[in-house]
């Protein structure tokens, strides 16, 4: 049974974030004497990671890798995360806070901000923020990693990280290489495939050579070099409900505080963020074209930094939607090449990481079982439209009139699953989580309250509760969470007591270009 | 913006029809949850009506519901005559002579973020696998009928010891009522005899007594078993008719003297035209043969049963009809059906009370006010049938993966199509052993790898990263974890020894059943 069937060589097509993720992953996994791991990407084709936002299961992908935080947050020029600060989206002048980690504790088995709402009602004007520890961290500045003990506020801090996607590429590639995956430097020529199977069978390189595989990871971009251009997989377009089309990014010297936060803002046909690193801060415009020139997109960038700008803006161009099928015969897409959605949610690298695990759980041999390649199209397609739909839901949920880019998005039909969420938060604050679904309850309830998604009505269970008991619990909750938050370093601090980088040393040049 | 809910639209009154099981577990959640006064719990029963309720085999969620009323387990287990349960004895489903257990816990362990599961298949493949039981904590325990809770100690695989129990339906719900009419639920007996309907709505207004007192309600909860006197009688709810994947229709259950093994685990035994249960309890053994009436008699099953008792037996059988299926509707209107109501299938994996349990727990998530919302009551549904579904697809499993053609019952159930959702999980599993659970879905990967292998399914090939490991190195680990378990397992006490020593039941009068 084992042995003979066996794949025995893999080639990744494209470097970048996507392709050293995937190389690194694969060679920790596999064994590096019976299987050869080949990545394939050229220097010439620049790479479209800017400043990098994640969420926090990064973690555990790194954890799995069995890398060091601290080394690795010094070597990519790393900062924390603790929270996404949405800015004038509910509507102008208002900014809200969406962290990792839960609000509050559920008193009686009925969920904690079923009680908030009900003593909203009866004027309470307590934010449900200040009963959250990493987003009261993230208001203050402050930053500390997660402690076990539950009876400490602590244990609830839940963190991501920001960082230089290219440097993180790199450190990624150095842990490949010296896993045995072999890089070859060139320009693709041609995809071959079977005739008969319509497999691929092999990439020619502009230079000549033919580099063989039995199984192709396309880490391509975009344009999906192997997945589309070769396979024809097709493109399913998000665009009626996802409309930007367009980005211009730049990076500019940090100044002020270093936030342990992103940062989106909505602008008049679009959103900006902005990503601080140690050493600088990213920051981009992502736009629809239909509303706004690229000038105009541009000078509106340019005037909103922290800062002088470090580099030229530049631009990029896409389409909000996903692969038709992620993984066709020989060959399954990763990053970019399977789908793009705006990095409103820091979601890119986390949907990198989605097709990893389940490219682990479902690695094929050169059998290529149609039923497992099903069940990963299944799993991926279910990852992407849940995305999807947290990410529409911050377009739709506005009470913006002020241009008409947020009026179209906000009389949009939004998808049926998003709809019944909606529907059902603002009858009387009730979730489900759908199937596999990355984002929890606690991420749905700070966009709903944060976009003003307020519930009607309350749980009718929160009434056989004493509101006079959960009131004095809520009000000593939120004085030991502030209090508890309030003796923590600063997130600066804390960077430079465990992590700090070293100065970057070369020249900025406009490697990172697209 | 911010108003304060109405509290003139809350409950004021829900009434609950029928008490058995299904009804008093749900009495006791409200008793537990509404102790406010504002919305008064009343449950009508008759004594007149019997309840179906026999020996009854649980799951380790059962657990959760009994902490989340704050019940003592040793007080529980004397009060119901309970005995502990680790698994489920299969015997002969495969084929005659063959037996497996399905534990509720897991086997081995993962390494290097691959799953037991592939290692063990490979283990296999290497023709060095020991049986599949040897590598679980829950299983060897079974089968060396011992019983412990789990310790507290991180490496041990005593840690990880998730159990259940066997009790007496009926006294659990006695046990359920005390502690539901202690908070304020009301219990009224006597027979129902008419329904009012609101006219425009469609909504249930009262039921009417055979005293002539008339109940009104806000909500209903339809616990009145297979006939569903609310959701099927008056509102029509529909019935989906799931025989053709499940064909036992009827039932015949009979309890006798306590003998014969003492391993903490139910028993399910295939037999010609069904299976028969075995539920240890203290005091008594309850037993029952599920069968298909087009395959063989009532009076040829009384036989087979009879015949296949480990003691004298302590009452006539009882026969039970049924059909397979679910409700189409569980929620309509002002009415929900919790229990037998909601449909009904063979208790081949233990989870009738589990699905009164999802279902309280469902409705409590979306507890109504008397506004009623469409939207939240669609949701329910859709989480019920979600579960229905899925329970429904494991249990078509254990017929459809056997190897016996001794019977027109059995050529029937192995050639028959299965679910889509099933044939899928049948196919994956079968290329590479791999097993996908879907978010909510009851059974685990455990699970439904113990009955896949336990029934005979072959995979392919494992999953190719199983192959990272030096063949060395795996051999040495695999034994490794089967001794670690073998020496825990024979550390824990006997199964009747623990419960003598912390929860043994006062005798009963054997007044006959």
């Amino acid at each position: 049974m084992s042995g003979s069937d066996r794949i025995k060589s893999v080639v990744i097509v494209g470097g970048g974030t996507a392709g050293w993720m995937t190389a690194a992953a694969l060679s920790r996994a596999l064994d590096r004497n019976t299987v050869r791991i080949s990545l394939i990407e050229s220097d010439e084709i620049g790479r479209v990671g800017v400043g990098e936002a994640t969420i926090p299961p990064i973690c555990t992908f790194n954890a799995m890798l069995g890398i060091d935080e601290n080394d690795f947050l010094s070597k990519v020029q790393g900062s924390y995360k603790l929270a996404i600060e949405f800015v004038d989206w509910t509507r102008l002048g208002h900014t809200y806070l969406h962290p990792f980690g839960d609000f509050g504790v559920d008193i009686e088995g009925v969920k904690f901000h079923q009680f908030w709402r009900k003593l909203r009602g009866l004027g309470d004007a307590s934010s449900i923020e200040e009963y959250c520890v990493p987003a009261m961290a993230a208001r203050l500045g402050r930053m500390a990693r997660p402690v076990p003990d539950p009876r400490t506020p602590l244990s609830s801090m839940r963190h991501a990280f920001h960082f230089d996607a290219a440097l993180y590429a790199r450190y990624l590639r150095a842990y490949a290489e010296a896993r045995g995956v072999v890089r070859h430097e060139g320009r693709i020529a041609d995809v071959a495939l079977d005739g008969e199977s319509g497999f691929v069978r092999s990439i020619a390189m502009a230079d000549g050579r033919t580099i063989d595989g039995e199984f192709f990871v396309d880490c391509s971009g975009f344009r999906g070099l192997v997945i589309e251009q070769k396979l024809k997989a097709g493109f399913e377009d998000w665009s009626r409900w996802l409309p930007c089309d367009r980005a211009v990014a730049t990076q500019c010297e940090a100044g002020g505080e270093l936030t342990p936060f992103t940062r989106a803002t909505a602008r008049e046909a679009g959103w900006q963020w902005r990503i601080p690193l140690q050493h600088r801060i990213g920051t981009g415009y992502v736009f629809c074209s239909t509303f706004i020139s690229d000038e105009e997109a541009r000078a509106t960038l340019l005037a909103n930094l922290d800062g002088p700008p470090l580099v030229e803006p530049w631009f990029l161009s896409f389409t909000g939607g996903r692969r038709s099928k992620f993984w066709i015969r020989n060959c399954v897409a990763i990053g970019l090449a399977g789908g793009f959605m705006e990095p409103l949610e820091s979601t890119s690298i986390h949907l990198i990481q989605a097709g990893i695990t389940r490219l682990l759980a479902l690695f094929p041999d050169r059998g290529f079982d149609p039923v497992e390649i099903d069940e990963y199209n299944r799993l991926m397609t279910s990852q992407y439209e849940r995305i999807r739909d947290f990410l529409v839901l911050h377009y739709k949920a506005t009470e913006r009139n002020d241009t008409p880019f947020w009026e179209r998005n906000r009389t949009m039909e939004v998808p049926e699953t998003l709809q019944r969420k909606i529907d059902l938060f603002r009858r009387a604050g009730r979730m489900f989580r759908y199937e596999d679904e990355l984002f929890a309850d606690a991420n749905w309830l700070a966009v709903f309250i944060g976009q003003n998604v307020m519930p009607e009505t309350y749980d009718p269970l929160v009434d056989a509760i004493d509101i006079e008991a959960v009131r004095d619990k809520l009000q000593r909750m939120k004085t030991l969470i502030r209090r508890t938050v309030e003796t923590l370093p600063t997130h600066r601090q804390f960077l430079q007591t465990h992590c700090a980088a070293a100065p970057p040393s070369a020249p900025r040049t406009s490697a990172y270009r697209a | 913006m911010s108003m304060a809910p109405d509290p003139g639209k809350r409950l004021r009154r829900i009434v609950i029809v029928g008490g058995g099981t299904a009804g008093w577990m749900t009495a006791a959640t409200f008793g537990r949850f509404l102790h406010d006064g504002v919305t008064k719990v009343t449950l009508v029963e008759s004594d007149e009506i019997g309840t179906v309720g026999v020996g009854e085999s649980t799951i380790p969620q059962i657990r959760l519901f009994n902490r989340m009323l704050g019940l003592d387990e040793n007080d529980f287990v004397r009060k119901t005559q309970a005995t502990f349960k680790l698994a489920i004895e299969f015997i002969d489903w495969r084929r005659i002579g063959h037996a497996y257990y399905h534990p509720f816990g897991p086997y081995g362990l993962d390494m290097d973020g691959v799953s037991f599961h592939a290692y063990w298949l490979r283990l296999k493949a290497m023709g060095e696998a020991a049986d599949l039981a040897d590598y679980s904590v829950q299983s060897l325990a079974s089968h060396k009928s011992r019983f412990m809770r789990p310790i507290e100690q991180r490496n041990s695989p005593l840690s990880s010891i998730a159990y259940a129990f066997q009790f007496d339906a009926g006294l659990y719900a006695r046990y359920l009522r005390s502690f539901a009419e202690a908070r304020g639920v009301g219990r009224i007996e006597g027979k129902i005899t008419g329904v009012d309907l609101n006219g425009t709505t469609g909504f249930v207004e009262s039921i009417t007594l055979a005293d002539g007192q008339r109940l009104e309600g806000d909500l209903f909860i339809d616990c009145s078993g297979f006939r569903g006197l609310l959701i099927e009688q008056q509102l029509k709810a529909g019935y989906e008719d799931w025989s053709h994947w499940l064909p036992c229709n009827r039932a015949l259950a009979v309890p006798c003297e306590s003998g014969g093994s003492r391993k903490p685990v139910t028993r399910a035994t295939a037999r010609p035209a069904g299976w028969q249960w075995r539920i240890p309890l203290q005091h008594r053994c309850g037993n029952g043969y599920v069968y298909s009436s087009d395959h063989i008699s009532d009076d040829e099953a009384a036989r087979t049963l009879l015949a296949n008792l480990d003691g004298k037996p302590l009452a006539e059988p009882r026969l039970l009809k049924f059909t397979t299926g679910r409700r189409k509707k569980f929620w309509d209107k002002n009415v929900v059906a919790i229990g037998l109501s909601s449909g009904f299938m063979e208790p081949l994996e233990s989870q009738s009370i589990h699905l009164i349990q999802v279902s309280i727990s469902n409705l409590m998530a979306l507890f109504p006010d008397r506004t009623f919302p469409q939207v939240e009551i669609d949701r329910y549904n859709a989480l019920m049938t979600f579960e229905f579904e899925k329970v429904r697809d494991f249990l078509v499993l254990h017929y459809n993966a056997t190897e016996r053609n001794d019977s027109p019952f059995w050529d029937y159930c192995r050639t028959m199509s299965v679910p889509d959702y099933l044939a899928n999980k049948i196919e994956i599993f079968e290329a590479h052993g791999r097993i996908f659970r879907d978010n909510l879905e009851l059974f685990n990967d455990t699970s439904w790898f113990a009955v896949m292998i336990g029934q005979g399914l072959e995979a392919r090939g494992h999953d190719p990263m199983a192959d990272v490991m030096d063949a060395g190195e795996l051999r040495q680990r695999m034994e490794h974890i089967r001794t670690t378990i073998g020496n825990a397992v024979e550390t824990m006490p006997e199964h009747w020894d623990f419960i003598a020593r912390n929860c043994k039941a006062d005798p009963v009068a054997m007044a006959g059943a």
